[in-house]
């Protein structure tokens, strides 16, 4: 969030998802659509069906890949470069949108003269992909009078995130494809209410709202409204306290609704972490291998038992009513945090979620005329929502950008951290499938689901399975250099020769054994799209 | 005047509450209800003082689920060491059930539910369910948005199946029956009914032929059953259908037709556990797979292939008539795009 939060002011989905279906050209990229973003893909998908262009971005033939009129299977970590060169083809054919430069951006300049420093052919020889059919990509997007750029993980979690980020950003901006409706930059959340989560404050450096905690002025509007004296240092990222190992400078922790154990890289260090903290409380609905390691477990109630909201992608705010109470002795989130709350001597006495809203309303000014009685009995409101009488805001930067003018950031190659080497020949990617959610602390509980994705496949070439011996089905001993796990083959031309991919649902092979600590420099997001491994069939049990 | 005398008769609307009163001292009642959200589901009605019947609304739920539930008991099994299993048989309701607002397309479904679980092997659960039931139909006089019964043959009136029906004539509803237990209700409430004339049922055939003009949507289901019968219909057609369904399973669950299952043991203590029954539905990978891996049906696009061949070839084979009742739920439901409209518009421009 942190690469668009810099060049357009604001850190979300510019569109509603909706808006999707009437763009005249969808560029998708780093996002598996059709597998992690359903809805999603059904409005891509009619959006062709209108007569949309579809391009597509992705080392891996995913489905969408498959239905794309342009896939641009570029190698991995080469996005920088990809978006480079169809902005160099962009200004070079006139297809800039100079009056929108002119008057809603700035920093320009600079990313003029570095796109005229850019050799073409050389970028697509680093990319892998034809210069004739990044030349098409290119006209195509730059042509159209509404175009849509959809990114998801594939793009963020890279040692470059940010800079892709921005870099997406410089393309829309460059055709003036951005600050209008059905037509802007999209990044795809990837959980439930990790909108809302970002929006109430769930960052180290921002107060909800993104009200940063280093400027005073925030800082001693909350002081008040909450009655205590508060840091004006911004806390510690997610690997910067997972990672801390032995001797980290977090010494107790209470994990809520994350399994972090299996979800964030070189699992040996998170569990070195984990296990030498003074205090561990983890709250979560069902008990996940992090709460395994905790001193107390809080069970918490599910959606289900509870009333609040949560805020989606779009960042549109919704209800979710109880319907049932909670089971056995589990307590919403708010609960427990209450009544923590209360024995650590700072009593909170909300009566209700209506009245927690009434408080974020006050003090969170996107979500200043968002109150339950607005939002029920309809779809909900869509920030920034700035009173009572504010409807809502489907699309963005409408006039101006959240910022005032849009800011130009150019970003150059960096190659990922650990590419394949004689050692260590394969490159590893993980994602997600279908039918498995995340760690699966939900979804492996459901049998049906497990039924149709029960355990970890690698996807690997018939070509390079072949060169292993490998049939589909047969298990593997896959190695990085911080760990070895095994599991299943899946043989599919989906991914090219020298690359594999697989998913961080399972325990049983916990891919992040394998994953590498190094992460984007601003964002700190890791980098689980790109390590090198090695491949061996096991050949007992 | 001369009034010809009918089988039919007239109920008077402000007399359908009166009716229901009667009937619910003898039967569990079944309807078309609107809740507060404004979603229209056909539910039991606990309290008919409580509740809005809408008989304008397409109900989003079919009768499918009253019965043969989502999922089911079928019996519990109890092991203790050194005896050999117990069986108890789940207990069921056995209270007579009425359903009101059946419309043509549902009733048309139940009717093919009986040929699945009555005709050859004779399914208990749902025969005793079914035993238990009266029918009262709806004609439609106004096909809804996704509505292509008249493409499956099903709709938009019936005259045959139900046991009472009723059309919807303005002022007043015609009523009629077809079996014995809807002569009943129509002797033993008789105060309620009057006898229509000769010209109610003109209004009622002028209501059909009017029925029949606003269907919003041409679906041509008998060139697709054709075109699949000869094989015109070319695999780029599955391969497409397969690469846009996003897996959900929704099209199976809220076909009023779709009635694969599948059986697994709920193993509650050491010694106990329960053996059920929950829909199930052939598109999904693991519900062909067999134990070692290995799938008859090998991928996705065979898969999709299945399930619609299997409505529109397959049924209409074995049966004489495809076992799809042309509700357009599934049109509604579907979000990747995979509905059966969309294949069998596919179909038809492949196979002319």
């Amino acid at each position: 969030m942190a690469g668009l939060a810099t060049t357009f002011g604001s850190g979300a989905m510019t569109n509603s998802i909706n808006e999707i279906e009437n763009a005249q050209v969808i560029l998708v990229t780093g996002s598996n659509t059709t597998e992690a973003h359903p809805q999603v893909a059904r409005r891509i998908f009619d959006a062709v069906d209108r007569g949309a262009k579809l391009i597509v971005i992705d080392p891996r033939k995913t489905l969408l890949a498959k239905r794309a009129h342009i896939h641009l299977a570029i190698r991995p970590g080469t996005d920088i470069p990809l978006l480079n060169t169809m902005m160099r083809i962009i200004l070079d054919e006139n297809l800039a949108d100079d009056l929108f430069v002119e008057m809603r951006t700035e920093n320009f300049h600079e990313l003029r003269d570095m796109l005229f420093r850019l050799d073409c052919q050389e970028m697509a020889e680093i990319i892998g992909v034809p210069l004739e059919k990044i030349r098409a990509a290119a006209q195509i997007y730059g042509r159209a009078q509404k175009a849509v750029v959809c990114y998801c993980l594939g793009i963020t979690q890279h040692i470059c995130g940010t800079d892709t980020v921005q870099s997406i950003a410089n393309l829309a901006m460059l055709s003036g494809n951005v600050e209008k409706e059905d037509t802007g930059v999209d990044p795809l959340r990837g959980q439930n209410n990790v909108q809302g989560a970002c929006d109430m404050g769930g960052l180290p450096n921002v107060y909800p709202s993104y009200q940063r905690v280093d400027v005073d002025d925030f800082r001693l509007k909350f002081e008040k409204a909450w009655g205590v004296s508060l840091s004006g240092n911004p806390g510690l990222t997610v690997l910067e306290m997972t990672h801390g190992g032995k001797d980290g400078p977090v010494r107790a922790m209470f994990i809520m609704g994350e399994n972090p154990l299996l979800s964030d890289p070189v699992q040996e260090k998170v569990r070195e972490t984990l296990t030498n903290l003074e205090f561990l409380a983890v709250t979560d609905i069902f008990l996940t291998d992090t709460a395994e390691l905790a001193d107390v477990v809080f069970p918490a109630a599910s959606f289900a038992e509870k009333t609040g909201t949560f805020t989606n992608s779009e960042r549109r705010v919704q209800m979710v009513r109880r319907v049932i109470r909670p089971l056995g002795q589990s307590k919403t989130d708010a609960d427990i945090i209450m009544e923590l709350s209360r024995r650590l001597e700072y009593p909170m006495h909300y009566q209700s979620s209506a009245e927690v809203m009434e408080e974020i309303a006050m003090l969170a000014p996107v979500y200043g005329g968002m109150y339950h009685d607005r939002l029920e009995g309809s779809w909900g409101l869509q920030w920034p929502c700035w009173d009572r009488e504010h409807d809502g805001t489907p699309f963005l930067h409408k006039y101006y950008f959240t910022r005032g003018r849009g800011r130009f950031v150019p970003a150059s190659y960096q190659a990922p951290a650990e590419l394949p080497d004689g050692d260590y020949p394969y490159l590893l990617s993980t994602g997600r499938v279908y039918h498995q959610y995340h760690t699966g602390t939900m979804s492996r509980k459901s049998t049906l689901l497990s039924r149709e994705a029960g355990e970890a496949l690698l996807q690997i070439n018939p070509l390079d399975a072949g060169r292993l011996s490998v049939r589909n089905g047969d298990f593997l001993k896959m190695r990085s250099r911080r760990g070895e796990i095994k599991l299943r083959a899946e043989l599919t031309d989906q991914v090219r020769e020298g690359e594999v991919y697989t998913t961080f649902h399972f325990s049983e092979a916990p891919i992040n054994l394998l994953t590498i600590a190094a992460q984007d420099g601003k964002s700190k997001c890791p980098e689980y799209k790109i390590c090198a491994v090695s491949l061996e069939k096991r050949t007992e049990g | 005047m001369v009034l010809i005398m009918t089988n039919k008769y007239i109920l008077k609307k402000d007399h359908l509450v009166p009716l229901l009163r009667q009937l619910g001292k003898e039967y569990q009642l079944v309807a078309p209800l609107e809740n507060k959200h404004g979603d229209t589901l056909f539910t039991h009605i606990d309290n008919l003082d409580n509740c809005r019947v809408d008989l304008e609304n397409q109900p989003q739920n079919s009768l499918k689920q009253f019965f043969f539930p989502q999922q089911e008991v079928l019996f519990r099994y109890r092991n203790q060491p050194g005896v050999s299993y117990e069986f108890e048989p789940a207990k069921s309701r056995e209270d007579a059930v009425l359903y009101l607002g059946v419309r043509p397309c549902d009733l048309s479904a139940i009717l093919y539910m009986d040929v699945v679980f009555l005709k050859d092997f004779k399914d208990p659960y749902y025969q005793k369910r079914r035993n238990n039931s009266v029918l009262v139909g709806l004609n439609c006089n106004t096909p809804f948005d996704n509505c292509f019964c008249n493409g499956t043959k099903s709709g938009p009136f019936i005259d045959y199946g139900f046991d009472l029906q009723l059309t919807d004539l303005g002022k007043y509803f015609l009523v009629e029956s077809d079996r014995s237990r809807g002569e009943d209700i129509l002797e033993k409430l008789h105060q309620f009914f009057e006898l229509a004339t000769e010209d109610d049922v003109k209004d009622q055939y002028q209501a059909y032929l009017e029925s029949r003009g606003r269907f919003k949507r041409q679906v041509h289901v008998d060139l697709a059953m054709k075109n699949l019968a000869e094989g015109y219909v070319a695999d780029g057609v599955w391969t497409e259908l397969s690469e846009r369904c996003q897996d959900c399973g929704g099209c199976a669950y809220i076909c009023p037709t779709c009635v694969c299952f599948s059986i697994y043991d709920q193993q509650q203590s050491a010694t106990e556990g329960e053996r059920i029954r929950c829909w199930d539905a052939c598109t999904f990978s693991g519900f062909t797979r067999m134990a070692g891996g290995h799938n008859p049906v090998d991928s996705s696009i065979r898969a999709i292939e299945q399930r619609f061949r299997h409505k529109l070839q397959f049924d209409v084979k074995k049966h004489g008539r495809p076992s799809c009742v042309g509700c357009g739920r599934c049109v509604e439901m579907c979000f990747g795009g995979t509905d059966i409209i969309r294949f069998i518009n596919m179909a038809c421009c492949e196979g002319m």
